[in-house]
């Protein structure tokens, strides 16, 4: 499917089926819960980033069916350029109506950056000024882990991650995004 | 030739009046904070050395924002609904604070110097600020100072509320910005148990007042 008619399908649903929220309950609900976590956590970023990876990959889960749902493309993605497309210009868009750029394409195809011009989550946020935030949490990270959920039910195993952003002084925020394997419907393990 | 035109001297944030004490389960008494919560302090032309210098030391500038609460106290009985209190009081001929109140009781200052800037009669425009850093395009600050030069003659009288109104909208939501941030905690600066006074750290509040204060002049409609 062609880049073009994946935003032209993203623009659609998000014009006719998406229920709307105010920006704001959504930034501010998403900074609570992080800045909750830094907390609970007492400042362990990288347990923070766990944390909000895994609590992103019990979304994914859930949130691909209504994907799927509204966007009513039965058909797979021939290949995970396509993917990467849908999940940019249809995904993104109708549930935060951004459309992070697809660049930065190996040579095998299997691994890709999201780069995202705006991010709704990040508005009005400074990272804390402790000396370690600004290196250790990665703020939006939920989102790997939504992507990591959303496509392991589809069956492919990828591996994602944040390499820059914009709250720890970085020019752009950029997400990498690598396929592990397609995973193959295996039988349940048996028990012997 | 050249004329003096107004600009900020100081911006000033004060926390809220009430802090309840807290003894054993009860509450006692509420007693006023007012802690500063952040002062911005910019610096005046001075023609005798043809450099900028603040007007006041930053202890001067900290006792006047403190003798203004006084003023808010006595006109907030009879506050407006827009929380703009207008001109507080003329400090001397060159100072005059002006203040503002947002319904949580938060109060902005804003401290004006009169002949704080120079501006070329010729109309080549606002005089080089502290840091240089106007906010504004040059179009729009020359046609400000253009607006500010014929308004000279009646600095005496002082400012028109209106050309402080955008401080103080531009201050307030700076504020909110703030408040938005999840990592700012605001319960800090009106705890219970009275000790609070901690002060905003926030870079980017900073940054704003700076940009606030350095681009104000007289005429200016958005900061």
């Amino acid at each position: 499917m062609a880049a073009s008619k994946a935003s032209r399908i993203g623009e659609e649903i998000w014009k006719t089926r998406i229920d709307k929220v105010n920006a704001e309950l959504v930034t501010l609900t998403y900074g609570t819960i992080v800045a909750q976590l830094c907390k609970d956590f007492e400042e362990d970023y990288p347990e923070v980033n766990r944390q909000l990876d895994k609590m992103g990959y019990n979304i994914g889960l859930r949130l691909i069916d209504d994907y799927l749902a509204k966007s009513n493309t039965m058909k797979r993605c021939s290949n995970f350029r396509e993917t990467a497309d849908m999940i940019s210009r249809v995904g993104f868009k109708i549930f935060l109506n951004i459309t992070p750029q697809v660049t930065n394409w190996t040579a095998d195809n299997n691994s890709f950056s999201l780069v995202f011009d705006e991010n709704p989550f990040a508005d009005f946020v400074e990272l804390p000024d402790d000396g370690r935030a600004q290196n250790e949490l990665w703020y939006s990270n939920i989102l790997c882990g939504v992507l990591r959920g959303a496509l392991e039910m589809v069956q492919m195993q990828v591996e994602a991650h944040f390499i820059s952003d914009v709250l720890k002084g970085n020019d752009t925020t950029e997400m990498r995004v690598t396929l592990i394997r397609y995973i193959d419907d295996e039988l349940p393990p048996e028990d012997d | 030739m050249s004329a003096a035109i107004p600009s900020v001297a100081c911006l000033g944030v004060i926390g809220r009046n009430k802090s309840a004490t807290r003894l054993g389960q009860q509450l006692t008494k509420s007693h006023p904070q007012n802690n500063p919560l952040h002062i911005s302090i910019f610096p005046s032309y001075d023609p005798t050395a043809n450099a900028f210098t603040p007007i006041r030391n930053p202890l001067q500038f900290s006792l006047l924002l403190s003798s203004t609460i006084d003023v808010f106290d006595l006109r907030s009985k009879t506050s407006t609904a827009s929380g703009d209190f207008g001109l507080l009081h003329a400090i001397d001929d060159r100072l005059a604070a002006y203040g503002f109140e947002t319904n949580t009781g938060v109060r902005m200052v804003c401290i004006v110097d009169m002949r704080g800037r120079r501006v070329e009669a010729g109309g080549s425009g606002v005089a080089g600020q502290g840091g240089g850093a106007a906010g504004a395009s040059t179009a729009s600050s020359t046609s400000a100072s253009a607006a500010a030069r014929s308004s000279v003659g009646s600095v005496g009288a002082g400012l028109r509320d209106s050309e402080i109104k955008p401080v103080f909208r531009a201050m307030q939501s700076a504020y909110v910005r703030l408040l938005q941030n999840p990592f700012y905690d605001p319960d800090e600066h009106a705890p219970l148990g009275g000790k609070g006074g901690r002060r905003i750290t926030s870079k980017k509040f900073g940054d704003d007042m700076k940009r606030i204060g350095e681009a104000w002049t007289p005429g200016v409609t958005t900061l």
